[in-house]
């Protein structure tokens, strides 16, 4: 009674159920596109009529205009002992590095916390702690420890980065559903079958969301230390014309600052679709 | 040949007595036959599938397959769940071929037995779909795919078309009943559906709570006129299937004192 000798007759598929009709694809995001590009125009023209009609000191508000020969000339004669470029590839440079540090420590250790009674419990109290204190609190103890160089922004900044992608990867495993464990388990899994083949992916959603948050929180401690502590970098940029009351420049970081945050989460938006298109179908 | 002897599973309950969710029962399951366990909610049915898959250890007594001492779950006793437990990121073809891959079968040779097997469930031109396109019944009929590809000696059902609406539900009934002619794998189904105890069962097992028991066991033979003839109009009008059904009901809603007198 082999299954290869019986399948020859099959099942009818005429009584098969049909599958289910595809829904029409509009998702949100073109559906609003076009209402989201019309507020972000209705905004810059009310820049441009407040510029225009000085509702406030153009010391206070500069002209898109300015802002855009500003951008120039910054992208060209660079401002604060560097170009545009030189900043924005600083601040770059840092946030990848935390992002790295973040990823390769967080996800293992993540994922051991999930599946180990004793290292969860080792682990979650030091990072519980750390977690919970504002970075710019501790940016302080990490100068007088590491110095003012780099080490301790990206020290710092891997910090920030590290504890939501761990605690998300940990939040994964313990996701897995009961019944696919067991149904791995009854094919005929092994241990190390059960973690690549069902927990590692069916934890991955729940690390995506993780690093977005990973994310977020390293683009604003990362802003927040070049302001504080720093020779170069956007925050710098911004801290420096700040002080001459350059508001031009400061618009120009500021502005890319948003181009770099609008880069990373249509990244991650990208990402996601491609790697766990499943996600909310199930 | 599956063997129960004397299985009890206890649960301690946090207040008052312990739970006898199931309570010495016994039961062989012989090659070739389907046994369907019918009964009320908590009458310990699911426990009793859960205990044969090596899920939920025994408090006491042994279950053994073919003389072997059931302790863990094993790729030798297929399961199919009430809810998929199908793999999102995988395809229909990978998901039933994922016990074949687990025991290092090559690719090209468990494509192709899995293949067979979407034909034998209906499903074969859904091969390279994700599962997440497919209706409720089209995933069940995976998940009884992907529990057959690795050839277990036991299919073990727990109430896989519940969740189902009516005439899905038929339909997987007569699917399951084909592909029991065809294969001849004995199975353990569970379900709280008198009618689709009698539609499938060559052996009913009615179960009953508080502690979880056999109370009574039928023989019928319902399942291969179904298998041949796939309609369930004729059989359903069989008076010997109406007597039974009238049987097992009157059993499941006896009040639970007056069953005491009644076992077995």
């Amino acid at each position: 009674m082999t299954l290869a000798a019986n399948s020859a007759t099959s099942f009818p598929s005429s009584t098969a159920q049909r599958a289910p009709s595809p829904r029409p694809r509009r998702s949100a995001s073109t559906s609003t596109l076009g209402i989201s590009l019309i507020t972000l125009a209705a905004l810059i023209a009310l820049w441009f009529l407040a510029a225009h009609f000085e509702w406030a000191s153009p010391l206070f508000l500069p002209s898109p205009g300015e802002v855009l020969t500003q951008f120039s000339a910054v992208w060209a004669d660079g401002y604060a002992n560097g170009t545009l470029l030189d900043h924005t590839l600083a601040s770059l440079t840092r946030i990848a590095a935390a992002l790295g540090v973040g990823i390769f420590l967080g996800i293992p250790l993540g994922l051991l916390m999930g599946l180990n009674r004793w290292v969860k419990g080792i682990f979650s109290v030091p990072i519980d702690l750390y977690w919970g204190l504002p970075p710019l609190a501790y940016l302080p103890l990490l100068i007088i420890w590491l110095g003012i160089g780099e080490t301790s922004k990206i020290v710092l900044l891997s910090l920030s980065t590290f504890a939501p992608i761990c605690f998300a990867a940990q939040a994964g495993v313990r996701s897995v559903p009961a019944e696919r464990i067991n149904a791995a388990l009854s094919l005929g899994a092994s241990r190390l079958q059960l973690f690549t083949s069902i927990i590692l992916p069916s934890a991955l959603p729940e690390i995506m969301t993780g690093l977005k948050i990973a994310i977020g929180a390293g683009l604003s401690t990362l802003v927040a230390a070049e302001l504080i502590a720093a020779q170069s970098g956007l925050g710098y940029m911004i801290m420096s014309a700040a002080n001459f009351l350059a508001t031009d420049v400061v618009f120009v970081g500021l502005i890319v600052i948003a181009i770099l945050a609008f880069a990373f989460t249509s990244g991650m938006r990208w990402l996601e679709h491609r790697l766990i298109p499943w996600k909310g179908k199930i | 040949m599956l063997r129960i002897r004397d299985a009890s599973v206890t649960f301690p309950a946090s207040d008052g007595p312990d739970v006898h969710a199931l309570d010495h029962v016994s039961l062989d399951i012989a090659p070739d036959s389907i046994v369907v366990a019918v009964g009320a909610s908590g009458c310990g049915k699911s426990t009793l599938l859960n205990a044969i898959a090596g899920f939920l250890p025994l408090s006491e007594g042994s279950i053994t397959l073919d003389g072997k001492e059931i302790v863990a779950p094993g790729g030798d006793r297929g399961v199919v769940f009430q809810k998929d437990t199908l793999l999102p990121w995988a395809n229909v073809l990978d998901n039933v071929a994922l016990g074949l891959k687990y025991r290092g079968m090559s690719r090209g040779e468990r494509h192709e037995r899995s293949r067979r097997l979407l034909e034998l469930v209906g499903l074969a031109d859904f091969a390279e779909k994700p599962p997440y396109e497919l209706s409720g019944g089209m995933r069940q009929r995976v998940g009884i795919a992907r529990a057959l590809a690795t050839d277990p000696k036991i299919l073990l059902m727990d109430e896989p078309f519940g969740a189902l609406d009516s005439l899905t539900r038929e339909t997987m009934q007569q699917l399951l009943a084909s592909v029991w002619a065809k294969t001849g794998k004995q199975i353990l189904f569970i379900t709280h559906s008198i009618e689709e105890a009698l539609m499938l069962g060559t052996t009913i097992v009615v179960m009953s709570p508080r502690p979880g028991r056999i109370v009574a066991r039928f023989d019928a033979d319902f399942v291969r006129d179904f298998a041949e003839r796939g309609d369930i109009g004729p059989i359903q009008s069989h008076p010997r299937f109406i007597e039974l059904r009238q049987e097992i009901r009157s059993l499941i809603h006896q009040p639970e004192g007056a069953r005491t007198g009644t076992l077995q």
